[in-house]
């Protein structure tokens, strides 16, 4: 007879409201088999935890039911407790009666049968429970940071600076990311290249970081502690071993009108090229498509300067398998493009606004570029069209962002801040400018952050509009810009030099490819789901893959350096142990009965199951049978729903205690 | 008026009266952020075609004539109510008074402010008499804004209580009023005063 206890938890309130706990644990207490039981206003705070102690030391229990919240929510917290009472942690289970009961129901009556009957079946479960031991895996410890901006270079950073080796991934030619087009930063107005690059430079320097730019993420293999990733090496054309990077080949080549994606398009090119003049590596890449030599064969001028002889057109695309234990997600994000409707996309774009026929309305990013130094303007603010300096410009908030009708109803956090920024670069460089905003709210939660809004409309005289644009079109050499201010209740109409759109933030082309690879979850817009979006903001639900940055959802840039050393800080964590141990919920197989058809192999979404070969002793191959690599297996329990002669088995989950469950009801 | 196409411009924006009035007012107009606290304390607020925050928002986009053409900062009372509960120390009881002060020689006050109008002759009276003459104020009131009986009845209740002078009484330093009623002229004229 097993000696089982029971502890019904009054959550607060949350359960007993609805579900009458102290009923509950007196019919548990009747069912044969449980020895002890009670209830308690907060089984998971100390006081509750002592309660299950205690319990299990008096009344000698061999399985514990805690009945409370979602096993989600608790499971570890109750094992732990049992387990620090001398029982195995599998041993105790949790019966959900809030989620799957209080919370979802009205009628008390019924929800305190509801919860009787829960826990009558839980009991079951414990019953025919066995004790597990958990599943140990070694590390290997080396770190894979996908994504080489301000995100991936922090992560990347901290990991190497606490002594573990990283590779540092980069799809474009240099890193550094959006931030390194950034004029100045909110809210300090620090330039953005002034602390931008010399993290760039101590990325290359780094002793422990491997740096691939101009690389892509081809196949990853494997599970935490033990990921096999082929990284995808695309061709440089330029041997980086020998370019010194003296950039005589980008002065030679003769093609050199080439919109320059850096400067949004606004500035040029030659084929031969390094995105920025400050790029690390500082070795150019071969533009093929747009390079004279790859589309007609004839030119070569390039590699007829290039003292060192670097510049290889027959170079082709590499391949290298990196080991590593864990992975950090840094991929960022691109700006919605307001010109172009995005092919086989539900995001709608806005013809109200003329759309990719007025040269004088840009995007936020482009006005960076223009504010910029470093831009294609030299740091004066000139309009695209003819160059004029415009003397009213006109800002519109959440273009993209917030639209449900467009596509996307989410806010994108940065546009507030960043068009104040751009109102106050304009006043400092356009003394006799005028900026308007038209906005919906002003959202500036951070540090500073609401100050720095401010001053932009009581010091820096931007006039801020609450009200949105209805229609923009060209009038001469102007734009009409058609808006209201609901404050006053008018229609409001500006005739613009020029207008910059806070387009939405949308995450990296390719991300939900990127994702399948990896194995981890996105939602519906692309972004890249946590594990929890309060306790665990940082975790993929895949063990051993973090996340970074506005791959996860849009976020600043302190926002950002913050999830980045977090998501290093979780991967040290894991690092700091040479074996990791993992719950062994996973599934066995039953190698007597097993018929080797394999079913559970084309099922399993962790890729967990292996061959397995059975030999006697003469080494004669007597039959092939399903292997579940423990490492890898998730413990999902779809193989086991498969295998047509039931020789899978769910530890936890065993057939016998589903039985036992649904008889008990 | 009230709801006429707003053209914002650098010359449709009359920031040098917004500067006026922050000037005698002596709070910014900017720092406010429209959060429409002064408007839901407001006793009078429901009889102004632009409430208080609206007037502080008109001024914002330079729209001071939007405000004077309107009878909002007549019905204020001056209670100071806006100004004591305001987030953000905008006084708004102040501007109101600096609007009004304004007002006077702004092109084309309200054809309804009758306030403006009493206020007009209430100082033509001191400047005449050297003191207030009310029968002369309240008829030749009922005469510029076309009211005649406006009032009538309550002539002889008060003129038998005593509070109603028939004859006007001069003041005797008469020449000084006068002397105080030219230096603000000259002072207007250079600039130094309202």
């Amino acid at each position: 007879m097993s000696r089982i206890g029971v502890f019904v938890c009054h959550c607060g309130e949350n359960i007993s409201r609805t579900v009458d706990v102290e009923q509950v644990a007196k019919a548990a207490g009747e069912i044969p088999g449980v020895a002890f039981s009670c209830d308690y206003k907060y089984m998971c705070s100390d006081p509750g935890q002592t309660l299950l102690k205690k319990a299990v030391a008096e009344h000698k229990l061999d399985g514990v039911l805690v009945a409370a919240c979602s096993p989600r929510m608790h499971e570890k917290t109750f094992r732990k407790a049992a387990e620090a009472a001398g029982l195995n942690p599998y041993l105790c289970e949790m019966a959900n009666i809030r989620e799957h009961c209080s919370w979802v129901h009205e009628d008390r009556d019924m929800a305190t049968a509801k919860a009787k009957d829960i826990v009558k079946l839980m009991v079951e479960r414990v019953r025919k429970g066995k004790s597990l031991a958990p599943i140990t895996v070694p590390v290997t410890k080396r770190a894979l940071v996908i994504g080489g901006g301000i995100a991936g270079i922090q992560a990347a950073l901290d990991i190497a600076d606490a002594g573990h080796r990283v590779v540092l991934v980069e799809r474009e030619p240099s890193i550094g990311g959006h931030m390194a087009q950034l004029s100045e930063t909110f809210p300090t107005l620090d330039c953005s290249q002034c602390i931008m690059t010399p993290k760039m430079v101590d990325v290359a320097n780094h002793p422990n970081i491997t740096l691939f730019t101009y690389s892509e993420i081809e196949k990853v293999d494997g599970y935490i502690g033990n990921f096999q990733v082929t990284v995808k090496h695309k061709a440089r054309s330029v041997d980086e071993s020998k370019c010194t990077g003296c950039g005589i080949c980008m002065t030679k080549c003769p093609k050199k009108k080439i919109p320059n994606e850096f400067d949004q398009g606004h500035g040029m090119r030659p084929a031969i090229y390094v995105p920025f003049p400050q790029a690390v590596p500082n070795t150019p890449v071969i533009d093929r498509e747009n390079c004279t030599m790859f589309q007609s064969g004839k030119c070569g001028v390039c590699a007829k300067v290039c003292g060192p002889g670097a510049v290889d057109y027959e170079q082709q695309d590499t391949f290298t398998v990196e080991d590593v234990g864990a992975i950090v997600v840094a991929t960022g994000f691109k700006l919605y493009t307001i010109d172009r409707k995005p092919e086989g996309s539900p995001i709608q774009g806005y013809g109200e606004f003329g759309y990719g026929t007025i040269p004088d309305i840009i995007d936020g990013m482009t006005f960076e570029r223009l504010a910029s130094a470093s831009g294609p303007t030299g740091g004066k603010i000139l309009r695209p069209s003819d160059g004029k300096e415009p003397k009213q410009v006109v800002f519109i908030q959440c273009v993209g962002s917030r639209a449900r009708e467009k596509g996307i109803s989410y806010c994108s956090k940065v546009c507030c801040m960043y068009t104040a920024k751009h109102t106050m670069l304009y006043h400092h460089k356009v003394h006799d400018g005028q900026a308007y905003v038209f906005f919906m709210d002003a959202r500036t939660p951070g540090k500073g952050y609401d100050e720095f809004w401010r001053r932009a409309v009581e010091e820096e005289e931007a006039v801020y509009i609450r009200g949105m644009v209805s229609r923009m079109y060209q009038r001469g050499d102007k734009i009409v810009v058609m808006g209201s201010d609901i404050q006053v209740g008018v229609q409001v109409e500006i005739e613009a030099d020029l207008v910059v759109l806070a387009t939405a933030v949308q995450p990296q082309d390719g991300a939900d490819l990127l994702a399948q690879k990896l194995g981890i979850s996105y939602d519906k817009y692309n972004f890249y789901s946590e594990a929890h979006a309060k306790l665990k903001p940082v975790e993929c639900a895949t063990a051993g893959i973090y996340l970074a940055g506005a791959c996860q959802g849009p976020k600043d840039i302190p926002d950002t350096v913050s999830q980045a050393s977090a998501a290093a800080a979780k991967v040290m964590t894991l690092f700091a142990k040479d074996k990791l141990e993992r719950d062994p919920v996973v599934a066995k197989v039953n190698e007597k009965y097993c018929v080797g058809c394999f079913a559970c192999k084309k099922v399993c979404a962790y890729g967990a199951i292996e061959e397995k070969e059975i030999r006697d002793r003469q080494g004669n191959l007597v039959k092939k049978v399903a292997y579940v690599n423990p490492g890898v297996c998730g413990g999902c329990g779809t193989c086991q729903a498969t295998c047509p002669s039931k020789s899978i088995e769910l530890d936890g989950y065993t057939d016998e205690q589903i039985m036992a469950m649904i008889e008990a009801l | 008026m009230k709801n006429k196409l707003m053209h914002l411009s650098n010359e449709t924006m009359n920031i040098g009266f917004v500067k006026k009035v922050e000037a005698l007012s002596g709070s910014s107009v900017r720092r406010c952020f429209q959060c429409g606290k002064c408007s839901a304390g407001c006793p009078m607020s429901t009889f102004m075609e632009h409430p208080p925050n609206r007037v502080v928002r008109l001024l914002q986009l330079g729209q001071g004539q939007r405000i004077l053409a309107g009878r909002s900062i007549w019905y204020c009372a001056s209670c100071e109510t806006c100004t004591t509960r305001c987030p953000n120390k905008v006084d708004l009881a102040a501007i109101m008074d600096a609007l009004r002060k304004l007002s006077w020689d702004a092109d084309g006050p309200s054809k309804e402010s009758y306030v403006q109008l009493a206020n007009r002759l209430f100082i033509e009276n001191i400047r005449t008499y050297g003191r207030q003459y009310e029968l002369r104020l309240g008829a030749a009131f009922n005469m510029k804004s076309g009211q005649f009986l406006k009032d009538l009845m309550l002539g002889p209740k008060l003129i038998s209580k005593g509070k109603l002078k028939m004859f006007h009484s001069k003041n005797k330093n008469i020449a000084e009023i006068e002397g105080i009623f030219k230096r603000i002229e000259e002072m207007r004229k250079k600039g130094e005063a309202l």
